[in-house]
């Protein structure tokens, strides 16, 4: 089981910081949350985990090898998966091929083979539409070809971008759920989420973001009842 | 007319339509990956023949005169050469002004076009004027009621076909393929998958000038002649079925390609003066084509390429 650690990481755009000395610890084989509104800066943390906006100062490292500022593929190569926030399907490939490609860096095909049955058992509904065009699903379809494709990798961790966004409570519902039992397969998972109540209900710790700085951390059954961090993040 | 002057204006079509969907597809390649328009793209294509023109060269001065083993050394220099210029022209001058405006890549890709032929002009022993291009393939022909048909045009149009079907079993079929369009799709989620996305842009510009070498030898074989002014016009035909077609899907350039062709024969067969208006004749045809569906034949909406 792997873990991420974060410290004192300051993220830019243009030279304006969205993160600013942020540490945090993504532990092994639990669920750590991060909480925040729009524009937190919760996203970008992500974009600094995976090398697609390194961060212009500070350290990022998984199971204690420096990956800041290494290039997307090599930070992949450490075992890392991401369901990126709405979903990112290829919208003119088929439902088998964006899976394939969440397996790229793998090059056992047997083993793809295996575990895209797995994604098959899991959502049999992707089984069915195998050879459907990504784009004309819906989006409760696309998430979980998203989720499916996060898996195919068979990732040590993985970084869960706003899952609930723009999907109906049933679905949100469905796909915290699975999260769930991800981990318990025993994937460490970072889930980034403005659904305060529902990812707390599934999550072991979690840290609240807000303007780029970190303002609250604590085990998800303290931040459930802490009131004045309720009241002042998420009124 | 008769049916061995049709027969010949019909082959003929078919050997520029290969040509032209084999430089068209390299223009739909790059703006797949990397959303830019290269027009160093027709000389390129000029300096693979050169390249090419060069290995013969080479290969008659150490006394090989098998004509296929040239041939063989001609296709494997050029293309490789080729396509190693055209992987660094995108390390070193597109990529890098990757987030700068388009125009400007546009620009300054028209100006290496530029450098290449004026290079080549300059630079190449008596590099101004054309160079005769070998005859390397039997010339026996085959009676086709009235038409002969040349075995070396049969063997060139069959070739070139050939690499039109690899390129798109290359793309559509392999894990390399699968990384090219997913690029062109979603640069980002592509990186998100451990796609290493420079590897791809540099492959990609890789295969698109391999490809243009390849129909830069073909034309050098077809006509007996190169020269430094060549990718000119190619280049811009090649550029225009890219575009005819829809730019960014590999089935509407070679679509694009063969149209082009189609429209230069109906111009040369149907027009009076004959070929000389041929080229006025099928851009007029493409203007005319792109007021009407300015995004090309085949449509694709903006997120969708390759």
């Amino acid at each position: 089981m792997s873990s991420i650690k974060i410290e004192n990481v300051f993220t830019a755009y243009d030279k304006a910081d969205v993160l600013m000395d942020v540490s945090l610890n993504v532990e092994a084989g639990k669920i750590t949350c991060l909480l925040g509104s729009n524009g937190a800066g919760k996203s970008t943390l992500i974009r600094s985990i995976l090398g697609l906006t390194p961060p212009r100062e500070g350290r990022i490292s998984v199971d204690g090898k420096d990956i800041t500022g290494a290039a997307t593929h090599k930070v992949i190569a450490e075992g890392i998966a991401c369901i990126p926030e709405g979903r990112r399907m290829f919208p003119k490939m088929t439902v088998t091929e964006n899976l394939r490609l969440g397996a790229f860096q793998v090059s056992d095909e047997a083993l793809i083979r295996q575990r895209m049955d797995h994604v098959f058992d899991t959502f049999p509904r992707l089984a069915e539409r195998r050879d459907q065009l990504a784009g004309t699903m819906s989006g409760g379809e696309q998430a979980m070809v998203s989720i499916g494709r996060g898996l195919m990798g068979g990732p040590r961790i993985l970084l869960i971008d706003e899952p609930s966004l723009g999907l109906s409570p049933l679905y949100v519902k469905e796909n915290f759920k699975i999260i769930e039992s991800i981990r318990d397969t025993g994937i460490t998972v970072f889930l980034v989420e403005q659904n305060v109540r529902q990812t707390l209900a599934i999550s072991d710790y979690g840290y609240v973001l807000s303007g780029g700085k970190l303002v609250a951390q604590g085990s998800a059954e303290d931040l459930k009842n802490d009131k004045e961090v309720y009241a002042a993040y998420f009124g | 007319m008769d049916i061995g002057l049709l027969g010949q204006y019909l082959a003929n079509g078919m050997m520029l339509g290969t040509m032209y969907a084999l430089v068209a597809v390299g223009f739909t390649l790059f703006f797949g990956v990397l959303d830019v328009i290269k027009f160093s793209h027709g000389d390129v294509l000029m300096l693979g023949s050169f390249t090419g023109f060069t290995a013969y060269l080479g290969v008659l001065a150490v006394g090989i005169v098998n004509p296929w083993l040239t041939l063989v050394a001609i296709l494997v220099v050029s293309i490789t050469t080729t396509a190693a210029l055209g992987a660094v022209i995108a390390r070193y001058l597109v990529l890098p002004l990757k987030s700068a405006p388009p125009l400007n890549i546009l620009l300054i890709t028209l100006m290496l076009g530029t450098a290449l032929r004026e290079a080549v002009r300059l630079f190449y022993p008596d590099g101004s004027n054309p160079k005769a291009f070998p005859a390397l393939l039997p010339t026996a022909s085959v009676d086709l009621g009235g038409f002969a048909l040349r075995a070396d045009s049969a063997i060139l149009m069959a070739a070139g076909i050939a690499v039109i079907i690899g390129l798109n079993l290359l793309i559509n079929r392999t894990r390399l393929g699968l990384a090219i369009r997913a690029v062109a799709q979603d640069e980002e989620t592509a990186k998100i998958m451990g796609i290493n996305y420079t590897m791809i842009v540099l492959l990609t510009f890789g295969i698109g000038s391999g490809a243009a070498a390849f129909a830069g030898i073909m034309n050098g074989l077809y006509y007996n002649e190169i020269n430094f002014g060549m990718g000119l016009l190619l280049g811009l035909i090649g550029f225009s079925a890219a575009i005819i077609g829809g730019l960014g899907n590999i089935y509407g350039a070679i679509l694009g390609g063969f149209l082009f062709a189609g429209l230069q024969t109906v111009g040369a067969v149907a027009l009076p003066f004959a070929s000389a208006y041929k080229d006025v004749f099928a851009f007029g045809v493409v203007i005319a084509l792109m007021a009407w569906k300015p995004t090309g034949l085949i449509a694709e909406r903006s997120s969708d390429r390759v």
